[in-house]
């Protein structure tokens, strides 16, 4: 058992390894390592995990004076990062990040309806995202590159999932040196 | 001048406020009847690169789909030993390369966190240390971290694992 340093009074708390599992992934020989993120100064609740593709930044789902509001966590330092857009519109649900966390898309309230908002951190632009019919999303998850989000829609009762094209409004995130394939077309 | 600009601030507010109508995003509109088609409902997305894995029914049962979107058709691919027949699924996450899927399932009393690994067709169970219930699950894009939510002491917890 490893301690965990957490800075006290602050919201920062930074990450060591905390519990070695026991023995798992026998067929490999190797054991994953465990890791529990501190929940910051009051121990806070924390739901709905979303990583960055490269695996630097967490966003999670934590409760801020009772309102269910998306924090981003770097993973390395600790530190939690300011979001521009982020701070109102709750509740917050499903939080989705691009590969190197450029992108945060998260489902917001407006009013009586949920919207999908994508936060730019590089811009600090935000992109809200209406479906065709009004449609309300109820769960999302956006590409690595961020090209394409997916969202869960409910349709005439029934639960679908719905495919949008984000490369008219979203330069793309992509890791360095790493080639993928090309973005999905729109067909007519 | 002052009125000028002050009017000038006055339209690109009125602007800005207009624009927050929502952007121009296009839905892929043939992608989206085929998945329609495809399943009686569909929930619980996760995309990887050109991959969406969801949670899918007919019939009446639940289960993880794997779908292949990279030619721009939607085409299942198989996951043997993946789902089975007693098994709720709960939570899913898909590696960028569709390689490796992460899943949390009821099994009777037990709820598991699972890794799936497609290009050996190996399903393993992942304990959790100290014991907990899990929840919701995140892989990162080369399915090598994974972020689990876990229920401890009446507390939701967030665990990190690295994945060989």
């Amino acid at each position: 058992m490893w301690p965990i340093h957490a800075v006290r009074g602050t919201a920062l708390a930074a990450i060591t390894c905390l519990n070695v599992s026991a023995a798992l992934l026998a067929l490999t020989g190797c054991t994953p390592r465990v890791e529990r993120i501190p929940g910051g100064e009051v121990e806070r609740s924390q739901q709905e995990p979303a990583l960055s593709g490269n695996g630097r930044l967490l966003a999670t789902v934590t409760e801020r004076r009772g309102r269910p509001t998306v924090q981003l966590r770097d993973l390395r330092s600790g530190a939690v990062l300011p979001l521009r857009h982020l701070s109102r519109h709750q509740p917050h649900s499903s939080p989705s990040l691009s590969w190197n966390g450029r992108y945060l898309a998260v489902i917001t309230q407006r009013g009586q309806r949920r919207l999908a908002l994508i936060e730019d951190r590089l811009t600090g632009r935000a992109h809200p995202i209406r479906l065709p019919g009004d449609r309300e999303p109820v769960r999302l998850s956006l590409s690595p590159d961020a090209r394409t989000m997916a969202l869960q829609v409910a349709v005439q009762g029934r639960w679908r999932v719905e495919l949008i094209d984000l490369g008219a409004i979203l330069e793309p995130d992509r890791s360095a040196g790493e080639r993928f394939s090309g973005p999905l077309q729109p067909t007519p | 001048m002052k009125t000028t600009s002050s009017l000038g601030g006055s339209l690109l507010l009125i602007l800005t406020l207009s624009g927050c109508g929502g952007d121009s995003i296009r839905p892929l509109h043939s992608l989206n009847s085929r998945l329609a088609d495809s399943a009686e409902t569909r929930r619980d997305p996760s995309l990887g690169q050109g991959w969406l894995a969801s949670l899918s029914s007919r019939g009446g049962r639940e289960r993880l789909e794997l779908i292949d979107l990279r030619n721009g058709q939607p085409v299942p691919v198989p996951v043997p030993g993946l789902n089975r027949a007693d098994a709720q699924p709960i939570s899913l996450s898909v590696s960028g390369d569709g390689e490796r899927l992460a899943l949390v399932r009821q099994l009777g009393d037990s709820t598991e966190l699972m890794l799936y690994r497609r290009s050996v067709g190996i399903l393993q169970r992942l304990e959790l240390n100290p014991a907990g219930v899990p929840r919701a699950v995140s892989l990162d894009g080369r399915g090598r971290q994974l972020a689990v939510q876990v229920s401890r002491n009446g507390r939701w917890e967030v665990d990190l694992i690295q994945l060989p």
